[in-house]
């Protein structure tokens, strides 16, 4: 038995890393960013850590995708390549956009700010996704405390990093999402058509309160 | 040989550019995204940067020539989404200028804005030039 143990811990591990990269494939990452320049290196960070990820350039697009937009803010929007808004209520809307399991978005956005999305989203049946605000200003202060403070589960600073998605798959796991893809997968890994939080599930999920650990 | 010879001299061009401080290691984590897939991730952030670039030098030539009213939060506001690229690339210089400039605005100081924006405007060029250099260099090394 002692002999086996070690490359027994090598398999447990290669096969532990292994059931990670494929939760992480069941990501969706919104990202939201008006740079050119940083939504290519968001998309960039965020495939080589293995989520799907949607790039969007303005905070409007944002609510747009979630279909958060009102019906006639949505109407106006229609020329936008995403065709997740269709003319009835913004609630059907919801149910066709493919689930997102993470928000990442700028603070200072041109028209709606990255605080200003948050807020929406934290008003919105999509307020247990959790949301990541970036922002290139250091000084640990009123964008970082009103972020969090405004529901915000991390705030990173630019440029990010790729040590940074570590922190973000921490929060991916505190939803219970895991719970959904898991067993989507067993039932022949079917991608998941509803979205990844609903209301209902607000309340069996308990909220993780104090600043995550860097 | 040859092929030995321009690999070593891309080498050491580059490590000029971080010794002389043009770049910082947020360039590396550039380095670090591109891969065989993706072999040219950093040339292609940097000529979306040049393009970037271009347009804010631009809007700030417009927003400083106007002789009768100097909107000093706007040329602030330009110049930090110019700070904010050149951060995300690593340039370091560039960005030092960026900081400087914004400095300025934040005082009020015309004369100050207009003089460090000749040195925003240098150190992008030059910049430039030597990251084409080493892009081609690096070309004829593969």
């Amino acid at each position: 038995m002692e002999l086996n143990s070690e490359a027994d811990e090598d398999t447990k591990k290669e096969q532990e890393q292994k059931e990670e990269e494929k939760e992480k494939q069941h990501f969706h990452v919104l990202a939201v960013d008006d740079s050119n320049i940083d939504r290519k290196l968001l998309e960039r960070l965020l495939t080589v850590s293995s989520y799907q990820v949607t790039c969007v350039d303005s905070g409007d697009k944002a609510l747009e995708y979630l279909g958060l937009l009102d019906i006639q803010e949505s109407e106006i929007s229609r020329t936008s390549s995403i065709s997740s808004c269709s003319s009835s209520s913004s609630k059907s809307s919801e149910k066709e956009v493919s689930k997102v399991n993470l928000i990442m978005t700028d603070y200072s956005m041109p028209g709606i700010t990255g605080y200003d999305l948050l807020k929406r989203v934290k008003r919105s049946s999509w307020k247990d996704v959790p949301v990541v605000v970036m922002s290139s200003e250091n000084i640990p202060s009123r964008i970082t405390i009103r972020c969090l403070e405004g529901g915000a589960e991390e705030f990173l600073l630019k440029p990010v990093k790729l040590a940074d998605m570590r922190k973000l798959h921490s929060h991916l796991l505190n939803t219970t999402n895991i719970h959904d893809t898991i067993i989507d997968s067993d039932h022949n890994n079917n991608t998941n058509k509803r979205k990844a939080s609903s209301p209902e599930d607000s309340d069996r999920r308990t909220r993780i309160q104090e600043l995550p650990v860097s | 040989m040859e092929r030995n010879h321009l690999q070593r001299r891309a080498a050491y061009m580059r490590e000029t550019l971080f010794d002389q401080g043009y770049l910082d290691e947020q360039f590396i984590q550039l380095e670090d995204l591109q891969d065989d897939a993706n072999p040219n991730f950093v040339e292609e952030v940097v000529k979306l940067f040049y393009t970037d670039s271009a347009r804010f030098i631009r809007n700030i030539e417009l927003a400083l020539d106007n002789s009768t009213h100097h909107d000093f939060e706007k040329l602030d506001d330009i110049m930090h989404q110019f700070k904010g690229s050149s951060s995300s690339i690593g340039a370091e210089k560039v960005k030092r200028e960026c900081t400087q400039f914004q400095e300025y605005c934040k005082a009020g100081n015309l004369e100050g804005c207009k003089r460090t924006f000749q040195q925003v405007k240098q150190e992008n060029a030059t910049l430039k030039r030597k990251l084409e250099s080493y892009f081609q260099l690096k070309r004829q090394a593969s």
